[in-house]
C-alpha cells in the first residue's frame, strides 16, 4: 500500500518539471510518511532490500530537489539521511536504476567549499577515499569537480576557478546553482590579494583581474570595498593604514616584553 | 593509519626491559609465580605487582610450549575438571595439548597444590589473568573468529565484577577484543567491518570505567575508540568523542602516546596543523625510540614530518639520519627535498612513485594538500633571487599554466605573508621589498619567549608527574597523632608541676 504510493511519488517526482519545482516538498514529505510507514527510513537489518532501494532513491531525489530550490539546510538534512543507505554493502539495496551517491556527495562538498569550511570538506573527503577507494573516486566526475576547485582555490590559481565554474565545463545543472557563490569567493579574495600586492591598479586591468563586466561594475565594487578610485585607477587606502598600524605594533609590543619579563621573574621565585 | 603491530608494539616496550630473572624459568612455571604476585596485589591493593605478572606475557608467548603452559597454569588454579571457569578457558584451547595433559604431567601438579588451591576459592584476577593468556594464544595462532568470541563474553564477564586490582587486566582484555575484531573481515575501511559492532561495547566499556574511577580502562578503551574511528575514517566522530571525554591524567605513558598521535591526526585531518603538531611532537617525545616500539615511533614521525611541511617549516636533517628509520623515512626524505626547493614537477614525480607507501601509511591525502606548499615555496625561492622577475618566468619556472594563474598565486602569497613584494600589473613582472632585518621587529622575543614557555611548562609537568609512596600521609598523620598525644602529656606534667611550683613557666609552652 505505502509502498505503491512510494512509487507512483516517485515516477511524479521524475517527470516534475522545473517551474513547478515548488510542488516537490509537499510530495517529499508524503513519501517519507510512506517510508515512515514502511520502516525504511532509517536502514535496519530487517528493511527488504526493495524498499532500501526506493528509500535511497527518493533521499537522492529530495536532496536534489532542496540544491535546486536553493535550500541547503534540507539539502544537508538528506545528505546525512542518506549516509546510512551509502554505508550499506552494495548487494543489499537491491538492483537500483542509477545511482546518484557521486552527484550528491559531489554537491555536499560543493556546499562546504562555497560557505568555506575546508575542514569539513576534508574531512569527508578522507572519508570517502577510506571507503570507496581511490580509483572509485577519480573515475568520478561529480566528485572530482569540488575537488579540482579546492585545489585551484587554495594554490591561488583563480582564473581556473573562473573557468571550471563556466557553463560547459559544470558536470550537472544543479551544480550550476554555486557557481554564483563560488565567484563572489574567489572575487572577495582576489580583492583582498590585490590590497596587499599592488601599490595601484589600471581600472580597465582591474576589470579583467576581478572578473567584472563593465568598468562602471569596476568602480561600484571598488567603493563597496571602500577603494578609491582616481585618474583611471585604484588605489588601495589600507596598504598605508596597515602600515602605520605595523609601526605602532612595534611600539606597544613593550607592553607584551614588561609582561612575560615579569611574568619568568615570578615563575622563577617559585622554582627557586 | 597505524599498523596494529605499531600499537602492540608500544605496549611491549617495557616488557621486553623488565623480563629479568624469570626468563629462564620454564614458562609454566612462570604462570605459577605469576599468581602469587596477583594474590599479593590482591591482598595489598597494589596494583604495581599486576603489571609485573602482565610484563612477562611477551616471554610467554616466545614460548613454544605456551598452550601447555597455559593449560597448566588453568589446571592449577581451577584443579577440578568440573569447575565453570576451567571449561570456558578449556573450550578454546586446542583439543590434543588439553588431551595428552589429562595424561601424564598434569596430575603430579595438580595434586601438588591440591590442598591449598582447595581453600583458595579462585580469585577472579587470576582467571583474568589467564584469560589474557588465551587471548594471546589464541591471536598469536591465528584464531580471530575464535578470540572475537570468546573475548566478547571475556570482557563482559570483567565488566561485572567491578574490583579495583582486576583495572589493568581489563584494560588488557579490552585491547585484545578490538584487535580481534579488527583482523575479522571484511577488514576496517570498509562499513561493514564488526569493528562497528564493537563500538557500543566499548563505549559502555568507557563508561563503567569513567563511573569507577578506573584509569586504566578508561584510557585504553578511549585510545581503542578513536582507533577504530579512525579506521572508518569517521573523523567527525572521533573528533566528538575527544570533546565530550577526558582522558585521564593518570593513565601510563603507553597510552599517553597513542592518544597524542591519535589527536594529531584527527587534528592534521580537520586543517588545525598547529595543534596536530603540537600533539605529534609530544607523542614522538614521548614514544620509546628503540626495542618492539620503533613501530610506533616511525609511524607518528612520518606523520609529524607531514604536518610539519604542511606548516611551511622544513623538518630537521638529523630526523632523517635516526639509524632505525632511515629506510621507513626514505620516500618522505625525498618529498622534504621537493617541498623545500619548490619544484613541483619533482614533488608530483615523488608522489606517483611512492603513493604505495604514502597510502599505507594514511598520509597520502595529507601530502596531496602539500601541492599548494610546494607552489609558495617556489615563489619564495624566486623571490629570494630575483629583486624583478616577469610573470613569465614565474610561469615557465614552476610549471604553472597561464600567466594569470601565476598573477594570481604571487598576488596570493604576498597577501599571506609567504613573500614581500609588490606587482607591476602594466609591465607584468614581480618586484621584490628589500627584506628587513629581522632583529627590528618582535620577532626574536617572540621566539625567545616560546622557548621559555616550553621549558617552564616541562618543569610544571615534571613537578606534576612525581610519584610518592601510597601511604605515606598515614605515616604523617600516625607521627602527627603521636606528636599531640606527647604534647598532652606535657602540658599535664607542666600543669601538674604548675601546682607543685605555684607560678607557671610560660616559654615552656612556646617550646611545643
Amino acid at each position: 500500500m505505502a509502498e505503491n504510493e512510494l512509487k507512483q511519488i516517485l515516477t511524479q517526482l521524475d517527470t516534475l518539471k522545473a517551474n513547478n519545482l515548488s510542488e516537490a516538498p509537499k510530495l517529499l514529505s508524503r513519501a517519507k510518511l510512506a517510508l515512515l510507514n514502511l520502516n525504511a527510513l532509517v536502514p535496519t537489518e530487517q528493511t527488504q532490500p526493495q524498499h532500501l532501494a526506493l528509500a535511497a532513491s527518493l533521499l537522492e531525489y529530495g536532496a536534489l530537489i532542496s540544491i535546486r530550490l536553493q535550500d541547503t539546510d534540507a539539502f544537508t538534512r538528506y545528505f546525512q539521511q542518506l549516509q546510512p543507505f551509502y554505508s550499506l554493502p552494495s548487494d543489499r539495496l537491491g538492483s537500483r536504476r542509477q545511482s546518484n551517491q557521486g552527484k550528491v556527495t559531489g554537491l555536499y562538498l560543493l556546499l562546504l567549499l562555497s560557505v568555506g569550511d575546508y575542514a569539513g570538506f576534508h574531512t569527508v573527503l578522507e572519508g570517502l577515499e577510506a571507503s570507496s577507494g581511490k580509483e572509485q573516486i577519480e573515475k568520478d566526475e561529480f566528485i572530482q569537480y569540488p575537488v579540482r576547485l579546492e585545489q585551484a582555490l587554495m594554490e591561488g590559481s583563480y582564473d581556473k576557478v573562473w573557468g571550471e565554474t563556466k557553463g560547459e565545463r559544470v558536470p550537472s545543472e544543479e551544480f550550476g546553482v554555486f557557481s554564483e557563490v563560488l565567484v563572489n569567493t574567489i572575487r572577495s579574495e582576489i580583492a583582498s590579494c590585490s590590497e596587499r600586492a599592488y601599490p595601484s591598479l589600471p581600472i580597465s586591468n582591474a576589470k579583467n583581474l576581478l572578473f567584472l563586466d563593465s568598468e562602471g561594475a569596476v568602480i561600484q565594487f571598488a567603493q563597496s570595498r571602500g577603494w578609491v578610485a582616481k585618474e583611471g585607477r585604484i588605489y588601495f587606502p589600507e596598504q598605508e593604514q596597515e602600515m602605520l598600524a605595523a609601526q605602532k605594533d612595534v611600539m606597544s609590543s613593550s607592553n607584551v616584553v614588561i609582561e612575560n619579563t615579569l611574568g619568568y621573574a615570578r615563575k622563577l621565585e617559585t622554582i627557586v | 593509519m597505524a599498523d596494529k603491530m605499531d600499537v602492540d608494539a608500544v605496549n611491549g616496550e617495557r616488557e621486553e626491559e623488565t623480563v629479568g630473572p624469570a626468563s629462564d624459568l620454564p614458562p609454566e612455571r612462570i604462570i605459577i609465580n605469576n599468581f602469587d604476585l596477583i594474590r599479593q596485589a590482591v591482598d595489598a591493593f597494589d596494583s604495581r605487582f599486576i603489571l609485573r605478572a602482565l610484563r612477562s606475557i611477551s616471554t610467554l608467548r616466545k614460548s613454544d610450549k605456551f598452550a601447555e603452559a597455559i593449560v597448566q597454569g588453568v589446571r592449577t588454579a581451577f584443579p577440578k575438571p568440573s569447575m565453570g571457569a576451567r571449561k570456558v578457558l578449556e573450550d578454546v584451547l586446542p583439543d590434543n595439548v588439553t588431551a595428552m595433559q589429562n595424561g601424564t604431567s598434569a596430575p603430579s601438579a595438580e595434586d601438588k597444590k591440591k590442598d591449598a588451591s582447595a581453600e583458595e576459592q579462585q580469585l577472579p584476577e587470576i582467571w583474568a589473568y589467564l584469560g589474557i593468556l588465551v587471548q594471546v594464544y589464541l591471536y598469536d595462532t591465528q584464531q580471530f573468529q575464535e578470540g572475537a568470541d570468546f573475548s566478547t563474553n571475556f570482557v563482559e564477564k570483567i565488566r561485572s565484577w567491578n574490583r579495583r586490582t582486576l583495572d589493568q587486566i581489563g584494560a588488557k582484555a579490552y585491547f585484545y577484543y578490538a584487535l580481534f575484531h579488527e583482523t575479522l573481515d571484511p577488514k576496517p575501511p570498509s562499513k561493514q567491518s564488526p569493528v562497528i559492532e564493537v563500538r557500543p561495547k566499548l563505549l559502555a566499556a568507557l563508561r563503567s570505567a569513567v563511573l569507577r574511577k578506573d584509569n586504566d580502562t578508561q584510557a585504553a578503551v578511549t585510545v581503542l575508540l578513536l582507533r577504530n574511528y579512525i579506521s572508518t575514517a569517521d573523523i567527525t566522530q572521533a573528533d566528538l568523542l575527544v570533546a565530550q571525554t577526558q582522558f585521564p591524567t593518570a593513565a601510563t605513558n603507553n597510552q599517553v602516546c597513542r592518544y597524542l598521535y591519535y589527536l594529531g591526526r584527527i587534528r592534521a585531518i580537520q586543517l588545525a596543523y598547529t595543534e596536530a603538531h603540537d600533539h605529534l611532537e609530544s607523542a614522538t617525545r614521548k614514544s620509546p625510540t628503540t626495542g618492539p616500539a620503533i613501530g610506533f615511533y616511525s609511524q607518528s614521525m612520518k606523520l609529524q614530518i607531514v604536518v610539519e611541511l604542511l606548516m611551511g617549516d622544513i623538518p630537521e636533517r638529523s630526523v632523517f639520519r635516526q639509524p632505525a628509520l632511515e629506510a621507513a623515512l626514505y620516500p618522505y626524505f625525498k618529498l622534504v627535498q621537493a617541498v623545500r626547493v619548490g619544484d613541483l614537477q619533482a614533488f608530483l614525480r615523488c608522489v606517483t612513485n611512492n603513493e604505495g607507501q604514502f597510502r599505507k601509511d594514511g598520509t597520502y591525502t595529507l601530502i596531496l594538500r602539500l601541492r599548494q606548499n610546494v607552489i609558495k615555496t617556489g615563489v619564495r625561492m624566486l623571490s629570494l633571487s630575483y629583486s624583478r622577475i616577469s610573470l613569465r618566468d614565474i610561469c615557465t619556472r614552476l610549471h604553472i599554466s597561464s600567466e594569470e594563474s601565476a598573477e594570481y598565486i604571487t598576488a596570493k602569497a604576498i597577501r599571506d605573508g609567504v613573500i614581500e613584494a609588490t606587482l607591476d600589473h602594466q609591465n607584468g613582472h614581480m618586484v621584490t621589498n628589500p627584506q628587513r632585518d629581522a632583529y627590528s621587529t618582535t620577532e626574536p622575543s617572540e621566539a625567545f619567549h616560546a622557548r621559555i614557555e616550553a621549558l617552564l611548562g616541562l618543569r610544571d609537568e615534571c613537578v606534576m608527574a612525581m610519584r610518592y609512596p601510597m601511604n605515606k600521609h598515614r605515616q604523617e598523620l600516625s607521627e602527627a597523632a603521636k606528636a599531640r598525644e606527647r604534647e598532652r602529656e606535657l602540658a599535664k606534667e607542666i600543669v601538674e608541676g604548675e601546682g607543685d611550683d605555684g607560678d607557671g613557666d610560660e616559654g615552656g609552652f612556646e617550646g611545643m
